[in-house]
């Protein structure tokens, strides 16, 4: 009886198959973790981000593969002389995905929204240059700033675009969002699958191709690969390299791969004793291996880097430039007795409960330990290990960090001053007076000489110890095309892949 | 009868009234608020963004107050929207419950069923060949972590038979032979170790019985073995039969969690470990409440079982 079930189902499988690919239009997208919601102003985590950025939602400008600024909404803009005020053109027959026209006032009513403490908008803080926003007529849209802010452009990448009736609204755009990217909102089944269907009044001449987008909420890590090499999902975005070896000559399988903006680290709280004194700061840079954390880790799959993605080219030093970053377990011992510490240093390290960042927790316990630390590692529960975190309460974190395209994004909030996310208590005159220089300077080699200048510090006595850029990997079908795996993990380049 | 049912009706009231408060504060003392797992380890936010994202959500007022307010509604039938996405927590619960009772269904449907059978013919093989090869296959039933035979079971199929969708879930209403081939490995994988317990339990009882005076009774006046075992032993071997499917329900309510994860089944476990892990309170308190009285209810229906199955305890 069992046999004959079995057959049947068989049976059924291959007929179900041969349906499927005759409509193989919507592309299957196989995601670990469901969004917690769709606001773009509000989620900001990764699988909702995959999710809108691009795809459902747009900004006034976008970030191509390289993560170079392109125009977005907006075909063009002028900055004025001062760097006060920014003028942008917006692209004309814009509509948004309920059929309305996207205008300047659309435009004007988003920046509001994000800055409103009613909406209390994670990402107000990439807006707060912004004094005011004008529509001059319904195509143009003018900025005026209380200070030049050299990042704004590749900040408005991530602000998406809404309708303004929704300026106040705090629920709606949660459950149905409503935007001018190629792919509309169509189901949300939670736990199960978000489904967005092609755009056909999308403003770009022939895209998107594909008739629609399925992101399947799969939490099962092997069986988003059994599903990947089954056909039954065509696209596995932003993997680790772990997930991507094992997937790696897979029949009809392909691996898509660059180099990720996010970042592993080790923070260190300077508030108090013994990461207070900068010298044991710089005998923790000393005694790790970078490279060794890349073979054990990350499976040869990623590159040590330094307080920049060298994935940002035009702003990144070479890792040579940083004398810490040579391993020397003796000089860091020598630090340590210099700074007058009792050895072994003892202190314990919260860890983020992430498979990546556990495996290299334990590769820096046993690189410390070999210099004259003795390091306890703490396993952590997420909520835990994020409350600590934001009450500094730690000797030192293992975590991974998202990037962001521009340098003053994650140096300003982090290594500032009583930055936002400065957790570490970190303050430094020097770097205050480059950090604050920077983002007012416009001219693209003076903020390069003054982000060199501040990488340089960083580097071996911040508070932060940068470790390892992975490699990002994307698994997909063979038959999938014109997708590229972005450092920033949007999946916004889908919207010319064809299936 | 009456009585029995008013009792367990109090009985319900008090176990709700017991779990809704106990739930209600240990969600929040698991360290980590709803606010700041939301907004995760990587955003530029300030305190006072966390405090507007916390009156948001209404996280600000004192706890007392929280749960009066939430206790209030839910006892007009209210329970409030999900935090975050503003969805009715009524209707989440609904459409995630639909897996989970298929789920449950046809797991029991495979274990119970198969379980009479096997375990009279274990009882009635006891100590041959066959009787010991069936109870070591009952303990590797039983051992076996069903996860790792969802897994297994997934990876032989996606081998063996290709394009055979056992991943994901599709309503059996829009589609029931889709429903069908995915509830199939998740419903063998759950079914196992009910069939193993079972059929093990059948076994015991079916020797008791099999050993008692009226089946020699039985025996003596000629009747044949098929009817000794199945008319007359088998009766008096359920009842114990009867409480594990109870109990076994009343977890298959809950969700199963791990296979609900493994195949991509939306279904009440992963809908509760979801709203754990984001700390989604009304979410929590709602879900649990529901899978606890459906607990609860299994059982009420067990105990009436008992009396149709067995005339003694009528009395």
């Amino acid at each position: 009886m069992f046999r004959s079930v079995l057959r049947g189902a068989i049976g059924a499988g291959v007929m179900m198959a041969a349906m499927a690919s005759a409509s193989a239009q919507v592309l299957e997208i196989g995601l670990d973790n469901g969004p917690t919601g769709l606001d773009p102003h509000l989620i900001t985590a990764f699988p909702s981000f995959m999710v809108v950025n691009g795809n459902i939602y747009e900004g006034l400008t976008a970030v191509d593969k390289d993560l170079k600024i392109i125009p977005g909404l907006a075909e063009s803009w002028n900055v004025s002389t001062d760097g006060k005020t920014y003028t942008f053109k917006l692209r004309s027959g814009v509509k948004f995905h309920d059929g309305t026209d996207m205008t300047a006032e659309d435009v004007v009513s988003t920046i509001r929204r994000v800055q409103s403490k009613d909406i209390a908008s994670p990402l107000a803080s990439r807006l707060s240059a912004i004094d005011s926003a004008k529509a001059v007529d319904p195509q143009t849209v003018e900025l005026t700033l209380k200070e030049p802010s050299a990042p704004l452009l590749s900040s408005l990448a991530t602000i998406a675009i809404v309708p303004s009736e929704v300026e106040t609204n705090k629920d709606i755009l949660q459950k149905t969002p409503v935007g001018t990217g190629p792919f509309k909102f169509q189901e949300w089944q939670p736990n199960g699958f978000i489904l967005l269907a092609k755009n056909d009044a999308y403003w770009q001449k022939g895209a998107p191709k594909l008739s629609g987008l399925k992101f399947n909420i799969v939490p099962e890590s092997a069986t988003r690969q059994v599903g990947l090499v089954n056909g039954q999902y065509a696209l596995l975005p932003n993997i680790d390299a772990a997930t991507a070896l094992q997937l790696k000559g897979k029949p009809s399988v392909k691996l898509g791969e660059t180099l990720d903006l996010a970042y592993m680290l080790i923070g260190m709280n300077v508030s108090k004793a013994p990461f207070d004194n900068p010298k044991v700061r710089e005998a923790v840079n000393y005694a790790i291996n970078r490279q060794e954390i890349v073979d054990a880790a990350l499976f040869g799959a990623g590159v040590p880097g330094g307080p920049l993605s060298p994935a940002l080219k035009s702003w990144a030093l070479d890792v040579k430039e940083f004398p810490c970053y040579k391993p020397d377990p003796a000089k860091a011992q020598a630090l340590l007795k210099e700074a007058g510490v009792a050895m072994p240093v003892t202190v314990t390290m919260n860890v983020l409960p992430r498979q990546d960042v556990k495996d290299i927790a334990q590769v820096v316990q046993e690189q410390l330990n070999k210099a004259g630390f003795k390091v306890e590692l703490k396993n952590q529960e997420q909520g835990q290990f994020i409350q600590d975190w934001r009450n500094s309460n730690f000797d030192l974190f293992a975590s991974i960090n998202a990037g962001s395209p521009d340098p003053d994004e994650y140096f300003y909030r982090t290594f500032r001053t009583g930055g936002s996310t400065n957790v570490f208590k970190y303050s430094n005159p020097e770097i205050d007076q480059l950090l604050d220089k920077a983002r007012t300077l416009s001219d693209q080699a003076a903020r390069k000489t003054a982000y060199d200048q501040v990488q340089k510090t960083l580097a071996c006595t911040g508070p932060v110890a940068h470790l390892t850029y992975g490699t990002l990997f994307s698994a997909m079908r063979d038959k999938l095309q014109g997708y590229d795996v972005m450092p920033n993990r949007s999946l916004s380049t889908l919207k010319n892949a064809s299936y | 009868m009456s009585r029995i049912l008013l009792s367990r009706l109090i009985d319900l009231v008090v176990v709700l009234f017991g779990v809704s408060i106990i739930v209600f504060l240990m969600i929040r003392l698991i360290p980590g608020d709803a606010v700041a797992i939301m907004l995760g380890a990587n955003t530029e936010i300030t305190p006072e963004r966390m405090a507007e994202l916390n009156s948001r959500v209404g996280l600000d007022k004192p706890i007392v107050q929280q749960y009066l307010v939430w206790a209030g509604a839910a006892l007009r039938g209210d329970f409030g929207t999900s935090l975050w996405t503003g969805r009715p927590v009524a209707t989440e619960i609904i459409t995630n419950l639909w897996p989970t009772l298929e789920l449950t269904f046809l797991s029991l449907l495979i274990g119970a069923v198969l379980a009479v059978p096997v375990g009279c013919w274990m009882a009635q093989t006891r100590g041959s060949g066959m009787d010991v090869a069936m109870r070591i296959g009952a303990i590797a039933g039983l051992t076996i972590p069903s996860f790792w035979l969802g897994i297994v079971l997934i990876l032989l199929f996606s081998a063996f038979v290709p394009g055979f969708s056992s991943l994901g879930y599709v309503p059996f209403s829009e589609d029931p032979f889709g429903n069908l081939q995915r509830m199939l490995l998740p419903s063998i994988a759950l079914a196992l170790p009910i069939l193993a317990n079972l059929s093990r339990l059948v076994r015991s009882a079916m020797l008791d019985a099999l050993g008692q005076d009226y089946v020699r009774t039985a025996r003596a006046k000629g009747l044949s073995e098929r009817t000794v075992v199945y008319k007359h032993a088998l009766r008096n071997a359920l009842i114990p039969f009867l409480t594990s499917v109870g109990i076994m329900t009343g977890y298959l309510l809950g969700g199963a969690i791990v296979v609900e994860q493994v195949f991509a089944i939306p279904g009440l476990g992963r809908l509760i470990l979801g709203a754990i892990a984001e700390r989604n309170y009304p979410l929590i308190q709602a879900t649990i409440l529901v899978v606890t009285a459906g607990f609860v209810l299994v059982n009420f229906v067990v105990d009436f079982l008992y009396i149709v199955v067995d005339p003694r305890v009528r009395a």
